[in-house]
């Protein structure tokens, strides 16, 4: 029967035919186990096979040999367990015979018995490789036929992909259909008035805030095992692990939990928790406190299930702020309105009793340029301060704060997007003696940091002054509840309480989206500081700014990474620049701190020079960043740095990209064991990976290959660059990871994320990576010809390391 | 009517690139909840059938001038239930798989 279709492409094409293309070939196409749809092994434009394509965005595993092919009707599965995922599958040969078998990766293709048959164990390859089925296995189309067959782009695909999971009938046509896929206005560089700014942005937020919400209820896990505990603060605590989803979601302190009981030994139970405590190095445990004990079956420990409990908070309150700055004319001053708007207006100088010193009580010495951008920008009403890699941007920020605060103007506002940054600079201004009071979201209470004693709910508890509050406070921790008379006496006091710190503190420290807490709600503040601003969008950036701003201070760079938007649209059209980004464009010309007090002089000269126009100076010396005894085989002893280039044997082998990644791992591993054998602790090694998905694979890869205690390996920080900005350690290695044929260099492409990689280190970089493919890159061309001429491009074994006569590839031209 | 030349072109864009890093996630993710997770598997003992042997020996690969679209005949076995099944296969005589075969076999011949 054939099916009822409207179009011209499907009307005539068997139901084996690719859906993306519909090239139908039986050798040529195999069927998806999971939905039952075909795919085509052909790359057509894009960097994949149609198959794998679909395989990897639907996160299906399972595929079937067409009937009318060469192999016949044939699911493909391992000849000893019938594991099917075919991420796992490969093939051995015979050892002497022309014969292979399918076998998974693990644990059958490492069964040592395989050694004493006729198999060659160590032949093994996978069956994907190169982002398509091996071409012997499900043939390829030839280069005609992909030519002739429908011409799908990525896009189209990927939209397919995302319809089918509403309607798996959906064919490509139905993109067509308008209302399917509307792009949003995108961002402007300069607005008419406020409305003009909330109505942008206003949608990008919500697109966001929408994606976000869509990938945290998709989150569901029943049969999970729970370990009772109880808090210091008597609250209920629930450990459990949680099953490993293919979702991009990543688990933070403070987020919301639903915690159920599903068994049938107990009353069907439910409460909400916040997590306090997130997977790690160490353990995959994830821990909840309870927001009430009462009913916590804590006899019980299987058959429960979490959900994600999505908050809109912070998307509200960026929402609010928009409107706020719209309608409210005192948010902001009129010349920060009509700056942020990017409108022409006459330069302010504010009228200023300037300082004699410009360094701050408790605080490290300025430098030049460190004393200038705090000279100016107490003069100015809008300032922005870049403050590249280690150039003390905290610091700085800290001693413009007390003086502003010296200055008796009210109090002062200072936020960052993320609670790490805040502490950071919470705990620098404190250094100065100025009264801080540090403002946590209240999922956030139960969480540690090294400025909790600053943390307003803290305080509170230590208030002598307050003998009731803090009789109400021990009973309700001792028991956990209070009667409903006591409760509210106890709000009704914490809440003048908390009032009455806020009011009386020189400077309030919390996040970007804190600062639209409604403790904060009658406040206005004239002075905001907001750091690490290039990490906030927009909106977020506004929260702040509009309790009354007057004068405004961005610290940032904008040559490190930029904010994080999750929702594709939404970035797009422009969610993921910053306000900081924004007002360079505009021609404000960022103050720069240049003088650099992390990185040995050698490994900053090249960020200097392709980043910050060669204006880094060095605040160090070579002398200062050497490790004195270190045993270690740098090719140059006075450059503490090199591209270690995969071997041209792995570069054959490269095409299977697993095998690569195995390579990668291995490399990295005996870098990090030499380390550890010449005494670098481990907590002073950091091990970049540009993509998340590798950084597990590193991790097992050491603990069960390293030739050392796994515990030492355990301590080695290995993580995404994006979880390494802001930060540094005193050896960086990174791997690059992909390389081959048909792929770019993905994330690496970024020039900031690159800037972030190469300016962690303090003592010494390495970089493992394949100089061919990362060649074509013309800022990774840079880099090569860079450590090329320093004779620091090398290979072979570590304790024999040669100078690598590696030819680039030609760069290709940057496209925009 | 236009004639296109050459193969199909890749395009770069954010949608391919996001595929290959998703890839890259999925295949690293797979191996090594693979690797946490206890598989109970036969202990392996996969017999090449005498008859296989025999017919992949009977044509032995003659060292000629080669083009890549020449064929080395394999046998590539799979498992349907229980029941063991070969499949002829024809791997280009360009493949690591064909090359590796014929250096073992010149290798056994030289000693
Ligand atoms: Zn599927
Ligand atoms: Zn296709
Ligand atoms: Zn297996």
């Amino acid at each position: 029967e054939e099916e009822e279709e409207d179009t011209y492409y499907t009307k005539d094409l068997p139901n084996h035919a690719c859906k993306f293309c519909g090239i139908h070939d039986p050798n040529c196409v195999v069927m998806c186990g999971m939905c039952k749809k075909w795919f085509c092994n052909g790359r057509g434009n894009t960097s994949g096979s149609h198959i794998i394509n679909h395989l990897v965005r639907a996160k299906h595993k399972e595929v079937t040999l067409h009937k009318d092919g060469a192999l016949g009707e044939t699911v493909l599965e391992c000849y000893n367990c019938g594991c099917r995922n075919v991420f796992l599958l490969g093939f051995i040969p015979a050892k002497a015979d022309s014969v292979v078998v399918l076998l998974c990766r693990q644990p059958c293709a490492t069964q040592s018995n395989l050694k004493d048959m006729n198999w060659d164990q160590t032949q093994w390859q996978p069956l994907i490789q190169d982002r398509c089925f091996l071409p012997w296995l499900v043939k390829v189309p030839s280069e005609h036929e992909q030519l002739r067959a429908r011409q799908i782009t990525a896009q189209q695909i990927n939209k397919l992909e995302e319809i089918w999971k509403e309607n798996p009938n959906a064919t490509l046509e139905d993109l067509e259909k308008p209302g399917v896929d509307e792009e949003p206005q995108a961002v402007l560089l300069r607005y008419e008035d406020a409305y003009q700014y909330q109505n942008i942005l206003g949608p990008l937020v919500k697109l966001e805030a929408d994606y976000d919400r869509k990938l945290k209820e998709s989150q569901t896990h029943s049969n999970i095992t729970v370990r009772w505990d109880l808090g210091l603060n008597k609250k209920r605590l629930a450990y459990f692990t949680m099953p490993k989803t293919d979702s991009d979601m990543r688990l933070m302190p403070g987020d919301e939990l639903r915690i159920r009981y599903e068994g049938e030994l107990g009353p069907k139970w439910k409460e909400v928790g916040h997590v306090v405590k997130v997977p790690d190095n160490y353990t995959e445990d994830v821990c909840i406190e309870l927001r009430s004990n009462a009913g916590a079956p804590v006899d019980l420990t299987h058959n429960f299930a979490i959900d994600f409990v999505w908050k809109s908070t912070s998307f509200d309150r960026m929402q609010a702020a928009m409107k706020t700055f719209a309608v409210d004319e005192t948010s902001v001053s009129g010349y920060i309105y009509h700056k942020l708007l990017g409108h022409e207006v006459e330069d302010v100088v504010m009228k200023t009793q300037l300082p004699k010193r410009f360094s701050a009580p408790g605080l490290p010495e300025l430098n030049h340029s460190q004393v200038y951008a705090v000279k100016t920008v107490l003069q100015r009403p809008l300032s922005l301060i870049q403050g590249p890699p280690g150039t003390g941007k905290t610091v700085t920020s800290a001693s413009i704060v007390y003086h502003l605060a010296k200055q008796n103007n009210g109090q002062i506002l200072v936020c960052a997007p993320s609670n790490i940054a805040v502490d950071q600079l919470t705990e620098k201004i404190h250094r100065t003696g100025l009264k801080v009071v540090r403002l946590c979201a209240k999922s956030r209470e139960a969480i540690d940091s090294p400025v909790s004693f600053l943390a307003l709910h803290n305080q509170i508890r230590n208030m002598e002054s307050l003998p009731e509050l803090q009789k109400l406070q021990q009973l309700k921790d001792e028991t956990g509840e209070l009667s409903s008379a006591d409760e509210k006496r106890y709000r009704t006091l914490k809440r003048n309480a908390e009032r009455e710190l806020l009011q009386h503190a020189d400077v309030i420290c919390c996040t970007c989206v804190g600062a639209g807490d409604p403790r904060l709600q009658k406040f206005q503040f004239r002075t905001v500081l907001v750091d690490e601003s290039t990490q906030a969008t927009e909106p977020e950036c506004m929260v702040p700014i509009i309790l009354g701003c007057k004068q405004l201070i961005l610290v940032g760079d904008h040559c490190q990474l930029g904010p994080v938007v999750m929702c594709k649209k939404a970035a797009r059209a422009g969610l993921s620049q910053s306000l900081f980004e924004r007002l360079v464009v505009l021609g404000i010309r960022p103050i720069r701190l240049q003088v650099q007090y992390r990185m040995h002089p050698a490994l900053s000269a090249f960020p200097s020079n392709i980043f910050y126009e060669g204006s880094l100076q060095n605040g160090v010396t070579a002398a200062e960043r050497t490790k004195k005894g270190l045993d270690f085989p740098w090719p140059q002893p006075d450059k503490p740095m090199f591209f270690y280039a995969t071997s041209g044997q792995e570069e054959i082998a490269s095409s299977g990209t697993s095998y690569l990644n195995r390579t990668e791992a291995s490399n990295v591993e005996k870098i990090t064991t030499k380390f550890l054998r010449a005494g670098v602790k481990p907590d002073q090694i950091g091990i970049i990976t540009p993509y998340e998905g590798q950084r597990a694979f590193v991790v097992q890869y050491m603990q069960f290959g390293g030739q050392l205690h796994t515990k030492l390996y355990m301590e080695v920080e290995v993580a995404s660059v994006d979880a390494f900005q802001g930060r540094e350690k005193d050896f960086i290695i990174l791997s690059c990871v992909r390389a081959n044929e048909h792929q770019g260099i993905g994330f690496l492409n970024d020039p900031r994320r690159l800037n972030v990689a190469l300016t962690r280190a303090r003592y010494g970089i390495i970089i493992v990576g394949n100089p061919k493919v990362l060649s074509k890159q013309p800022l990774w061309n840079n880099l090569l010809v860079d450590y090329k001429e320093q004779k620091v491009l090398v290979e072979g074994p570590l304790n024999n390391l040669k100078e690598s006569m590696v030819q680039f590839s030609k760069p290709r031209k940057l496209v925009n | 009517v236009t004639l296109l030349m050459g193969g199909p072109k890749l395009v770069k864009c954010a949608e391919d690139e996001d595929f290959m890093s998703a890839f890259d996630k999925m295949l690293a993710e797979n191996i090594q909840h693979r690797s946490t997770e206890t598989v109970k598997v036969p202990t392996l003992d996969i017999a090449i059938p005498q008859n296989m042997k025999v017919k992949a020996k009977a044509a032995p690969i003659e060292p000629k001038p080669e083009s890549p679209t020449d064929t080395v005949n394999f046998v590539l076995m799979t498992r349907r239930g229980n029941k063991a099944q070969y499949h002829n296969l024809d791997i280009p005589v360009t493949s690591d798989l064909a090359i590796n075969l014929r250096n073992r076999e010149q290798e056994a011949v030289e000693r």
